[in-house]
C-alpha cells in the first residue's frame, strides 16, 4: 500500500498536466519537408534508391555514411568486451574443457524443442535480413534475431555443444570480420567507376533477372547480418564460460 | 481526447525517463544501474519515434504498398515520417551492443572485488591501487 502512494501521486500529475497542456500542443498532422522527399523518391524519381522501403533506403542510401559510423560504434563496443575477457591459448583450452560436475544440459523435452525452434529462428533471421528492402527490416533487426540462435542453443544444451559442432568463438569473429569487411568493399566500389562512396544506383543493378534487389542495399543488409550474428554470438559465447573456471582463470579464488 | 491521450504519452514518457534518471543515480546496485539505463535509452528511442507520427486516421507504415506512381500520392498522405525510424533503428543495436559492453563490465567487477554495489566497490578501490595487488 505505501508503494501505491508515489505510483498514484505520478499518475495524477500526468494526467492534470496532460489535461492543461493537451489544447496547446501544435497539432502533429504534416509531414516534414524532408520526410516527405524521402517518401516521394525513395523507388520513383531521380534521386532514387530502388527500394520500395524507406526506411532501410534512408539507413543504406541517403545517410548510408550516418550507418557506417554507427557500424563502427557498434564494431567498437564488441571489441571492447572481448578485449575485457581477453584469454590466451592455454587458458582458451582450460575454458573449451567440460568442467567435471557437467551433466549435459537441460531436460529432453526442452532439448527436442530448441532443435525445432532454432531452425525456426535461423529461417526468420535471414527472411528479415534479406527481404530488408521490401518490408520492415533489415540487417541489424535479423542479425539481433540470429544471436538468438546460439543463445537459446547455450541455455539449453551448453557452450560445449556449440563448441563441439565447430562455432566457437574464433569462427563467430571470423563471420564478423567477414561481414565488415563486406560492408566496407560495398562502400568502396563505387570508387572505382568514379563515383560517390556508398553510392547506391549508378553502379549496382536494382534488379537481377526480375528480382528487385534494389541495388547495393541488399549487399549491405546480408553482410550487416553476418556482422551484427557474429559479433553478438562471439560476446554470448564468452559470457557462457562457467564462474569457476574464469575465477580460476583470473587467479582470484573464493 | 486525441489530443489528452497524446499528451498523456508524452508527459509518460517524460516521467519514465525522469525514474529512470533517478534509477541511474541514485540505486547502489550496478546491475539496477544497467536496467534503469536500457529503460532511459529505449524511452529515448521512443520520443524520437513519437516525433515522426503522425496524428490522422488512416497512418500507414513507410512501406510503399504498391509499385505504381498512382498510388503515391495517397500513400504521401498517410505515411509517418520514415526519418526518426531510420536513426532509431540504428540507435537500438547500438544501445544493444553498449548494453553487452556494461553487462561485461560488470560481470568482470564482480568477478574481481566480489560485490555490484558501487559503495563497497569505492571503499576497496584506494586501498587496491596503493597497495597495488591485494
Amino acid at each position: 500500500m505505501k508503494k501505491l502512494i508515489p505510483l498514484i501521486v505520478i499518475l495524477l500529475t500526468i494526467f492534470g498536466l496532460a489535461h492543461y497542456i493537451a489544447p496547446k500542443l501544435p497539432p502533429q498532422t504534416e509531414l516534414r519537408p524532408l520526410g516527405e522527399f524521402y517518401l516521394k523518391n525513395s523507388y520513383f524519381g531521380e534521386y532514387s534508391a530502388k527500394s520500395p522501403e524507406v526506411v532501410t533506403s534512408i539507413l543504406w542510401d541517403y545517410r548510408g555514411v550516418d550507418t557506417f559510423f554507427e557500424t563502427s560504434v557498434f564494431f567498437l563496443a564488441i571489441i571492447g568486451s572481448l578485449t575485457v575477457f581477453r584469454l590466451n591459448k592455454k587458458e582458451e583450452r582450460l575454458a573449451k574443457q567440460k568442467p567435471k560436475e557437467f551433466t549435459g544440459g537441460l531436460t529432453l523435452v526442452v532439448k527436442s524443442v530448441t532443435k525445432i525452434i532454432v531452425v525456426m529462428i535461423l529461417a526468420v533471421s535471414a527472411s528479415i535480413a534479406l527481404h530488408g528492402h521490401l518490408t520492415p527490416g533489415g540487417g541489424f533487426q535479423g542479425g539481433s534475431a540470429l544471436a538468438v540462435a546460439p543463445l537459446l542453443i547455450i541455455a539449453a544444451y551448453s557452450k560445449y555443444a556449440l563448441e563441439e559442432h565447430g562455432l566457437d568463438k574464433t569462427r563467430a569473429l571470423i563471420l564478423r570480420s567477414i561481414g565488415l569487411l563486406g560492408i566496407a568493399l560495398v562502400a568502396l566500389v563505387p570508387l572505382l567507376t568514379g563515383g560517390f562512396i556508398m553510392q547506391n544506383q549508378p553502379i549496382f543493378p536494382a534488379e537481377i533477372k526480375g528480382q528487385l534487389v534494389s541495388g547495393s542495399l541488399i549487399y549491405y543488409n546480408l553482410f550487416e547480418f553476418l556482422a551484427v550474428g557474429g559479433g553478438f554470438t562471439a560476446v554470448f559465447l564468452l559470457l557462457a564460460i562457467p564462474e569457476k573456471v574464469f575465477k580460476e582463470i583470473l587467479g582470484v579464488g573464493e | 481526447m486525441i489530443a489528452f491521450i497524446w499528451a498523456s504519452v508524452i508527459l509518460a514518457l517524460i516521467a519514465t525517463i525522469m525514474i529512470s534518471l533517478y534509477g541511474i543515480a541514485r540505486r547502489p546496485n550496478l546491475v539496477k544501474k544497467l536496467i534503469a539505463l536500457t529503460i532511459f535509452g529505449d524511452t529515448a528511442n521512443l520520443l524520437v519515434v513519437l516525433l515522426g507520427y503522425r496524428v490522422i486516421y488512416p497512418v500507414a507504415p513507410p512501406v510503399l504498398p504498391y509499385l505504381s506512381r498512382e498510388a503515391l500520392s495517397q500513400f504521401v498522405e498517410t505515411a509517418v515520417d520514415p526519418l526518426p525510424q531510420a536513426l532509431v533503428i540504428t540507435a537500438v543495436v547500438i544501445g544493444m551492443a553498449v548494453n553487452v559492453l556494461i553487462a561485461v563490465l560488470v560481470i568482470q567487477l564482480y568477478r574481481l572485488y566480489g560485490t555490484v554495489d558501487v559503495r563497497k566497490i569505492g571503499e576497496r578501490l584506494p586501498a587496491l591501487l596503493e597497495g597495488g595487488e591485494q
